[in-house]
Parts: C-alpha cells; sequence; structure tokens
C-alpha cells in the first residue's frame, strides 16, 4: 500500500517510528434481538461487565490520583458514578426485556442520545466532551466482549497506538509501558483532551485529531508519528523511514549516556562549575529531572494550573505541588516562575479576550499584577511551600523598573500577612526576575538592585529583539538565536548582574543547544536551565571544554556581525573538542529554529 | 420566577452563570447536592426533564453558560431542596 501522510493536530512532541497497535473500538456490536427467555441471560452478562467496568474505572481513579492529575481524576469519577447510577443499570435493563435488545445493543441505545447530543451541541466545549460522556458506556461494551485493551505486558516490541479516541481511564494504562509506547495516534480528540495532556505528562509523543486514521492504518503498518509537527506519516518508504530513524536516535542518544553522566558534576575541564538545572510543568516531571542528572529546576511553569481547567487553583492547590516538588528535589533548589498567562496562553474564564498583538498584550506580570487576588493566591502558596528552604521564585516578563516595584510590594504584604495568620512559610524566600525585554536587558543595573537572580528566558528574548513573531510561516526562520544583538543582550545582563553581585541563568530552549550552551557559559552565565531531555548532552559539552578557552571563544562572538558568522565559527572551533553523536548533522542553532518553528504551529493551534 | 408554584410542588428558573457550563464536574456537584435530600427533584430544560439525583438524567442537559435550567422539588424537605439547587446553581458550582 502507499505511503501518505495525515496532518492532525501536534498534542505532545517527540518523534515515534514503530509499526501501529490498533485498538478498535466496538462499534460493530452485536445488535441482534434477542429471544425474550434469554433476557435474564444478558442481564447477567451485563451484571458483570458493570461491575468490571467500575474496577477498571476505580483503579484508574488511584492512578490518576496518584499523579496529582485532579481534571482527569474528575472525569473519571463522573464516568464511575454514571456506572453506578441506578438509572443507568434501569435502562439498560428496559432495552433488554422490553425491547428484546441484547446487552450491547441496550448499551448503544441508551448511549447513543448522549453522543448526539454533544456532538451536536452549539459550545464547543461540550462537542469536545462528547468522548468523555461517552467513555463509560464504551468502557462496559469493552469488558462486554471480554475486549479489555490488550496485555500490554506482552508486548515485546515497540508500537504505536492508534485508537478513535482515547478516554483518561483507557491513557493512564499506557504509563507502565512507555518504554514499549512510543507514540500516540488519535483519530478524535483536541489539545486539551485529558488524553493529550496525559500523553504529554507521560512524554508520550502524540497526534490527535488525524482524520482517515481508522481507516487508513492496520494494525502492524509502519508509522512515523511527529507529535511536533503533528503529522503522521502511514508505510513510510524505506529512505523516508531511514531518515526519521536517524533524527530519532539523535533525539535520543541521551539515553545511552544517562548511566555514565548522571552522576557526574557539571564543571569546564579546568574546573569551572556550572549549575545546570531542568524546566519543568507538572509534579510529575520531577522523576525525569531526577533520572537526567539535573541538578534542581531552574524554571517551574505554571501556567498548567490555569488553563485547561474550569476553575482557578486554590491555595492549598498550589501549596501541595510545590511543595512536593521542593520536597523530592531537596537539598537542590527550585526557582518557580509565577504566572505567565495572556500571550497564547489565556483561559476564557479569567476574562482575556483575543488580542491583535497578544505578545505585546496583557501577559506575563502585567497580567498577574491586574489580577492581584489570583496572583497573591499564588504568592501565599509560593512561601508556605518554601519551608524547606530550596524554593525561589522570579516574575516573567518584566519590562519596567516600576513593575517590579509593584511585584515586590505585593510580595513583602503577603510576608506579613503570612506572619500576622502565623502560618509556617520562608521569610528569606529569594525573588529573581526573567530577562526576556529588551527594555529588561536595558534597565538591567537597576533591577539587579532589587532582585536575587536574573533568568534570561531566551524564546521571548529574541523575539521581542529581532521583532520576530515565531508563528509567523514565513518570517519563522529569521528566529535567530545567534544572532549578534541576541548575544551582545545576554552579555549585558550578566555584567549589570556581576555589577550588583548576582547571577545569571539562561533557562530558554537556546540554552539546550550544546555549542550554544557553551558560548553562554564563555559569557559567564551561571545557569543553564533546559528540558530533562537535553540535560545528559548539555553535561558532556561543558565537561569537554576549558572556561578560558569558551570566554575566549564567547568574547570573539560578541564582535561578529550576523548569526551565520558566529555559526561557522563555532562549529570550527568547538566541533573538535565536543563527541561527535551530540552534535548529529545539524548546524550549531539549527535545532533551535526547528524548535521554535515546531512551537510556533502549536501556539497558532491554542490561540485559533 | 416561579418558585411560588402550586400547592406542594416549588419551582424555580435558574441561569447557568459558571464559565464552562454543566460539564461533568458541574454535574457531579449537582447530582451530590441534590441526593441529600428526600424530596423528588426534577430538572428540566427546553422540553426535556430529567430525575435531577442521577448523573445520566444530569449529564443529559448539557447545559452550556447562559441555558436556563428550571428546577421542580416535591416531597417533605421541598423547600430546602429547592433553596440549595438554587444556591449551587448561583455559587457556580463551587467554582470561582
Amino acid at each position: 500500500m502507499k505511503s501518505r501522510t495525515l496532518t492532525g493536530i501536534p498534542a505532545s512532541p517527540g518523534f515515534g517510528v514503530a509499526p501501529a497497535l490498533v485498538l478498535r473500538s466496538p462499534e460493530a456490536a452485536d445488535l441482534r434481538r434477542i429471544a425474550p427467555e434469554e433476557a435474564e441471560g444478558e442481564l447477567e452478562r451485563l451484571r458483570g461487565a458493570l461491575a468490571r467496568a467500575r474496577q477498571e474505572l476505580a483503579q484508574a481513579l488511584v492512578e490518576l490520583a496518584e499523579l496529582g492529575e485532579h481534571e482527569a481524576r474528575d472525569m473519571v469519577e463522573v464516568e464511575l458514578m454514571v456506572l453506578e447510577d441506578p438509572a443507568s443499570f434501569a435502562a439498560f435493563a428496559e432495552r433488554i426485556r422490553g425491547e428484546q435488545l441484547s446487552a450491547e445493543g441496550a448499551i448503544q441505545a441508551v448511549s447513543a442520545p448522549y453522543t448526539e447530543r454533544y456532538s451536536a451541541h452549539t459550545d464547543p466545549r461540550f462537542r469536545d466532551r462528547a468522548l468523555d460522556v461517552a467513555a463509560a458506556f464504551r468502557a462496559v461494551l469493552n469488558h462486554l466482549q471480554r475486549r479489555e485493551l490488550p496485555s500490554f505486558e506482552r508486548l515485546q516490541e515497540p508500537v504505536v497506538i492508534v485508537a478513535r479516541d482515547l478516554a483518561p481511564h483507557e491513557t493512564i494504562r499506557f504509563e507502565a509501558h512507555r518504554q514499549r509506547i512510543v507514540a500516540i495516534a488519535t483519530e478524535g480528540g483536541g489539545r486539551t483532551s485529558h488524553s493529550a495532556i496525559l500523553a504529554r505528562t507521560f512524554g508520550i509523543p502524540c497526534v490527535v485529531g488525524a482524520a482517515g486514521l481508522m481507516a487508513e492504518v492496520q494494525s502492524g503498518d509502519w508509522l512515523v508519528v511527529d507529535g511536533f509537527s503533528g503529522t503522521v506519516e502511514l508505510r513510510p518508504s524505506a529512505q523516508a523511514l531511514e531518515r526519521r530513524r536517524r533524527r530519532l536516535r539523535l533525539l535520543t542518544s541521551h539515553r545511552e549516556r544517562l548511566a555514565e553522566l548522571r552522576d557526574l558534576p557539571c564543571v569546564t575541564r579546568d574546573g569551572r562549575r556550572v549549575e545546570l538545572s531542568a524546566n519543568i510543568e507538572l509534579p510529575v516531571e520531577v522523576e525525569h529531572v531526577l533520572l537526567s542528572g539535573a541538578r534542581g529546576i531552574g524554571l517551574y511553569r505554571t501556567e498548567f494550573f490555569y488553563l485547561d481547567r474550569p476553575h482557578l487553583p486554590t491555595e492549598e492547590e498550589q501549596l501541595e505541588a510545590y511543595e512536593t516538588v521542593a520536597r523530592r528535589i531537596h537539598p537542590e533548589s527550585v526557582i518557580v516562575r509565577t504566572m505567565d498567562l495572556g500571550g497564547d496562553k489565556v483561559a476564557s474564564y479569567l476574562g482575556a479576550t483575543k488580542e491583535a498583538n497578544p505578545f505585546l498584550g496583557w501577559r506575563g506580570i502585567r497580567f498577574a499584577l491586574n489580577h492581584p487576588g489570583m496572583f497573591r493566591t499564588q504568592l501565599r502558596a509560593i512561601y508556605r511551600a518554601g519551608v524547606h528552604g530550596n524554593l525561589k521564585m522570579m516574575f516573567p516578563m518584566v519590562t519596567t523598573y516600576a513593575e517590579l516595584e509593584q511585584a515586590l510590594g505585593l510580595c513583602a504584604e503577603v510576608r506579613a500577612e503570612l506572619a500576622r495568620e502565623g502560618l509556617a512559610h520562608d521569610p528569606a524566600l529569594p525573588i529573581g526576575m526573567m530577562v526576556e525585554t529588551p527594555s529588561a536587558v536595558w534597565s538591567a543595573d537597576h533591577m539587579a538592585r532589587r532582585v536575587a537572580f536574573f533568568s534570561v528566558g531566551s524564546n521571548d528574548l529574541i523575539q521581542y529583539t529581532l521583532a520576530i513573531d515565531r508563528g509567523n510561516e514565513r518570517i519563522a526562520h529569521l528566529y535567530e538565536p545567534l544572532e549578534p544583538a541576541i548575544l551582545r543582550s545576554v552579555d549585558h545582563a550578566v555584567r549589570a548582574g556581576r555589577t550588583a553581585g548576582i547571577w545569571t541563568g539562561v533557562c530558554g530552549e537556546m540554552a539546550g543547544d550544546p555549542r550554544v550552551a557553551v558560548l553562554l557559559v564563555g559569557l559567564d552565565v551561571e545557569e543553564l536551565s533546559v528540558s530533562p531531555f537535553d540535560v545528559p548532552r548539555l553535561k558532556s559539552a561543558v565537561r569537554a571544554v576549558d572556561d578560558a578557552h569558551a570566554r575566549a571563544v564567547a568574547q570573539a562572538c560578541l564582535e561578529m556581525r550576523s548569526a551565520a558568522e558566529v555559526r561557522a565559527y563555532l562549529a570550527r572551533e568547538l566541533d573538535p573538542l565536543l563527541p561527535r553523536d551530540l552534535l548529529g548533522e545539524a548546524e550549531p542553532g539549527e535545532e533551535n529554529r526547528e524548535a521554535a518553528a515546531a512551537a510556533g504551529e502549536s501556539d497558532e493551534e491554542g490561540v485559533a | 420566577m416561579g418558585d411560588a408554584g402550586a400547592l406542594t410542588v416549588r419551582e424555580a428558573t435558574l441561569v447557568i452563570r459558571n464559565q464552562q457550563g454543566m460539564h461533568a464536574r458541574a454535574c457531579q456537584v449537582f447530582v451530590r447536592t441534590a441526593s441529600r435530600f428526600r424530596s423528588k427533584i426534577i430538572v428540566g430544560r427546553d422540553d426535556l426533564e430529567v430525575d435531577g439525583k442521577s448523573i445520566l438524567g444530569v449529564l443529559m442537559l448539557a447545559a452550556e453558560p447562559g441555558a436556563e435550567i428550571h428546577v421542580r422539588t416535591e416531597g417533605v424537605d421541598e423547600a430546602e431542596a429547592l433553596e440549595a439547587m438554587r444556591q449551587i446553581v448561583e455559587d457556580k458550582f463551587g467554582e470561582e
């Protein structure tokens, strides 16, 4: 059969190349009429299936609770309520006894009106939830036909899971088998469906909404799932497969090095220590951080608490999450970034509306200062979670000194409030700020006197400095971390920080490229914070160079006129030193741009 | 509002005000609240009427933000029941 590519929605980043394992839902169920004397037997079968489905959901509930996946847990709780509702059994019994339907037929007859009503709903959020409502019924159907999910324990080879839709209670079962489940592709679903969120949590690449998938794919067909761009390649040609595999090897080469690198310090050959930390979004990602050999967490994003959910997070809920992360990482440090909402990250209930220029709009610290109630709740949770002494916080998107003052003022009020209430907290919790706007770079000397550290957010700094919208395909290629203007901005911020006696880190994608990381070390950046995935290769890059050499390279780059010049120079100077398999075939900075283009696409998706 | 209904029936028309409407979790809160009372609690939307104590029933309402639902209570604690249901809808199911 011919190869072809289906386009869906990128839901969880990464590549997966493997044969498909297609999970067919029992749609073509047994709809036959039964004889009246068969009714009691059918009811008995149904009781058994209901009991097993309840057991499965109850198990999923426990696992989701352990993972801290509150929303998915709420969803499964409702499914369980549906199956425990006496009205459900009564409705099934009525169809079986009264209409002589088989147990399968009865379930379909009862569930069809829900699917119809939700799929035809005028509110898109209700349309998105059509699957959730049907999930409970489907669980019973599966058990009725003993068509339980395949036993993954027996899976020997890697597979790509293909399904029409996946309910949270189904996706949760992949967690224990993520070694062999290399990707997930579904025909239905959206980026914000619970299963997409879980796939991201588990680090399994995932594409959703790939129309035509179920009709085109048979179990055993080779698939290439690209969770960056949202495509699924069916039965790729041998060359295409080889190309993808090569890319995949590059992306996974760090895994083999994990064991040897994890416990080694991140120091240059001449003994300068560089703090290598990881970026996370969810508490469960702490496990990846610990495995990666990172020292601490340099960027703990907190937007997750506010997006994809119907209500604001409580202080207790946040406290629990921050405290869990701080405790697991102790004694290393954790930097919590306060809410960075707005831009492309908006939740309708926050009252944000579509803006013509969201990245120049109501976002970051501006948004937080405009929502003092919500912001205070978060600050209280952070201070209270700081009792282990290893928590820090930083503000995003600061542009003016006045904003910084105002945010610091709120912090002082919150500290006083907590002291008055007698609640345990860390009154000396260090406060830093992100340097990600040109104005912050140029006011860095003033700002440095008010904070404990700087963290350069390279993604935004590049976008604002170069006036490039990363989401705009026509200009995405101009998004260029190696542009001398960017390097000079970083240099300026680091020096301003030094003069005031504070340190500077970099926490954007830019730092994830080994050659660029060496350059940043040469610019006197003290901490690099990257995705746990990039940690091992950065560590081995830093360990391969001398501090004095890195500084000389950086000084030379600051004087260059173009990114191309910097790139060629870095390759010439550093490639002979760096372990070959770390670099792959990409030019310095190239991966950043690819990732940026991919991020741009998904950003657009989020706004649409 | 028609909450001074005939004889032993009490009813009220309520508007869904929370941002997500009566999605799964809101339905759960609604049903758990209704189940605390002995009275019969009937919820209607357009020409559909369901049992307010049954999640299966309440999910069928699919009431989005701005939708109107009609709640009718009948039984020994009907006044308290109606008041509680009004409260839970007005409190946006405890979400905001």
